[in-house]
């Protein structure tokens, strides 16, 4: 890897698979179930890359966008947080910890361009820059967040398959839309793409596998989480997220600090 | 840290100081008793939040724990400010140099040396630049240690792609590979600038005072001779690279009469011209200069200068008053040199960091603007995204061990 992940507060705090998905006791209130969390995940890990994809910035500042997102929801309910400014939020400290920043004004005039369905999304700039300290205090001020397309990269010359990588770059990509990220170093979830893009694209990489000497199992395991998300998540019915979004309250308080 | 943070924590005392980002003032931490500096961040003026220098301190300093990097002890909301902890430090090294009433033996300056580079290792160990050696970023505490302080123009390197600005330092303290307009620059700028503090430390007054940037190159050459090219082979593809008048290196013994051999062995191995032969932090604190008597003196035995009314830490500042001008990291600054033959040339150089990194996710919304550069630039979630039909799936299932039968469509 090319830098040092091991010794990072990321690696520190990665968590077991009981640690994230779980469903916080004021959203178990509201009726909120494990599946209605899933979704509005995914939902909102999709709408932190299609406002990046309008303010054109890295790939890097999505990704550590949504892993903020999802870390934060592993510790406060969607009760407290309203995902539709948290999501912008995060995407906006990304930028800023990626050294990319977007203008909180261009932001918020993407946030009220692009339409959703539903027509939560309408916050100012004054409520993006409050949730800004609101996250900083969630996140207990960490902020590095490493990525597997760094080590994705020496993974695949390494293997001798760098034509693939469009493939498990995607795979990659599309592993944002699960909590994996918070539980996984990011090397074996580039080792989980490029076995689900190997067989994908016909490749032949058990002898390669074999040499890594890395736990097969838990390789596997990633693979299965991701193409779980394939199989199942990949078209979210318009009524599924609906019925989950409705459960979340219809307006916020916004506090900060004392 | 656990649930006790934020303002009901500490005793406010003293304002310490004021910088470009906000109020220092001193505290106790009613905790741990310990004697803390705060320093308030105010919101930037133009609605952009948290100031990006201050969450880049935030960010680092949550990664790097060690004796000679200032703590980080806590971070606080309060009335819509930031106010960042720090453990409290009583003075700092530009004041050791500057009072004449310290007489800095061999051993002292040994100490020194040895806690920056202690400093300088962890950080490059975590992949992290400080990009801003200079005396007073390395602070004292009341122990005697030194501490590495003011993160705000740090970053996180190891990328090979990774291209940064060269404004960074204030100028006396600047690598020639900056001076050159260098982007893809590593540790061994920080080398450089902890080598000019050595000699510092020796002279009691800074060692290469350039003007500008065109000067600062001249005084490096002229201490120690205008590189040739096999000294330094990559230095004539730099960027600003311009070509100088050739000049002998004096010996090294002639600017420092009173340095043993050790010293100026180590001392001319950190200022080695190319980057990839300058020494690196860890493999300087074997050198034998650090095992050869004199020992270094003890950080409880150096003499400290009188507290100064204002102390450290202090807010990061981007124009240091007075001194050399660091212009931030993210500045689009266009410098204008003048350059031997007449001529004036733009060297001007925007950091354009955004957009051409690993697939900046410029394709979802529609426009595949960054589609034809590979591999540094796939988002190809939308273009070639993967599709598994059910013979992909019962394939790889299969490959997976899995029961085919568990997980139907």
């Amino acid at each position: 890897m090319a830098a040092n992940f091991w010794a990072s507060s990321h690696c520190k705090k990665l968590l077991d698979s009981d640690e994230v998905g779980h469903v916080l006791p004021a959203d178990q209130e509201r009726g909120l179930t494990a599946e209605d969390v899933k979704l509005i995940k995914i939902y909102l890990s999709s709408y932190i890359k299609n406002l990046a994809g309008h303010l054109k910035v890295r790939q890097r500042v999505v990704a550590t966008a949504i892993a903020y997102f999802r870390r934060i929801y592993t510790r406060k309910s969607f009760t407290e947080f309203d995902p539709r400014l948290v999501a912008p939020t995060c995407l906006y400290l990304a930028s800023k910890a990626e050294e990319s920043t977007v203008a909180a004004k261009l932001l918020v005039f993407y946030m009220k361009k692009i339409p959703p369905e539903d027509k939560g999304f309408r916050y100012e700039i004054k409520d993006v820059l409050e949730m800004e300290m609101r996250l900083l205090e969630a996140l207990d001020y960490y902020l590095v967040i490493y990525h597997p397309y760094r080590p994705l990269i020496q993974l695949l010359q390494d293997a001798g398959l760098s034509d693939i990588i469009v493939t498990v770059w995607s795979i990659v990509n599309d592993s944002y839309r699960t909590d994996l990220i918070l539980m996984h170093p990011p090397f074996m979830i580039a080792l989980a793409c490029i076995y689900i893009g190997s067989v994908i694209k016909d490749k032949e990489t058990r002898t390669w596998f074999e040499e890594l000497r890395v736990d097969m199992n838990v390789i596997k395991n990633i693979a299965m989480e991701i193409l779980d998300f394939y199989e199942n998540y990949r078209n979210i019915p318009e009524e599924r997220l609906n019925a989950a979004m409705a459960k979340l309250p219809q307006s916020y308080v916004n506090a900060v600090g004392d | 840290m656990g649930k006790s943070s934020g303002e009901g924590r500490y005793i406010k005392g003293t304002t310490l100081g004021e910088g470009t980002y906000g109020i220092v003032f001193k505290a106790i931490d009613r905790q741990t008793g310990r004697t803390v500096a705060v320093k308030k961040i105010r919101l930037g003026k133009y609605k952009e939040g948290v100031n990006v220098t201050a969450l880049r301190e935030i960010k680092l300093l949550k990664e790097l724990r060690d004796p000679n990097i200032i703590e980080l002890v806590d971070v606080y909301p309060h009335k819509r400010n930031l106010h960042l902890v720090f453990e409290f430090m009583e003075s700092d090294l530009e004041a050791v140099i500057r009072d004449r009433n310290i007489v800095l033996s061999a051993g002292d300056i040994k100490s020194y040396m040895q806690m920056t580079l202690k400093g300088l290792a962890h950080c490059h160990k975590k992949w992290v630049l400080h990009r801003d050696m200079k005396p007073n970023n390395l602070l004292i505490g009341v122990d005697g240690q030194l501490k590495l302080a003011d993160f705000g123009l740090a970053r996180i390197f190891g990328s090979p792609d990774r291209r940064f600005t060269h404004q960074v330092f204030a100028r006396w303290y600047r690598a020639p590979e900056l001076l050159f307009g260098s982007k893809q620059y590593g540790a061994g700028v920080d080398i450089w600038a902890a080598a000019c503090i050595f000699a510092e430390l020796m002279l009691r007054r800074p060692f290469l005072q350039g003007s500008s940037d065109i000067d600062q190159l001249g005084k490096i050459f002229a201490a120690f001779g205008t590189p040739r090219e096999s000294q330094w082979p990559d230095m004539t593809a730099l960027p600003d690279y311009v070509e100088y008048q050739f000049c002998p290196a004096p010996p090294l013994r002639s600017l420092f009469p009173m340095a043993t051999e050790d010293c100026l062995d180590l001392l001319s191995r950190m200022f080695a011209f190319d980057p990839n032969v300058r020494i690196t932090a860890a493999q300087a604190l074997e050198h034998r200069y650090f095992v050869t008597e004199p020992a270094p003196t003890r950080p409880q035995l150096l003499r400290r200068p009188p507290p100064k009314p204002e102390g450290p830490p202090k807010p990061s500042e981007l124009i240091s008053p007075g001194g050399p001008v660091v212009l931030s990291p993210m500045s689009k600054a266009v410098r204008l040199s003048a350059v031997p033959g007449g001529d004036v040339h733009s060297f001007g150089r925007a950091d354009k960091d955004m957009g051409k990194d690993p697939g900046s996710a410029g394709t979802l919304g529609g426009t595949p603007f960054t589609a034809s550069r590979i591999p540094m630039s796939i988002d190809a979630s939308q273009l070639v995204r993967p599709t598994l039909n059910s013979v992909d799936r019962s394939h790889l299932k299969r490959k997976l061990d899995m029961d085919l039968l568990s997980n139907q469509d």
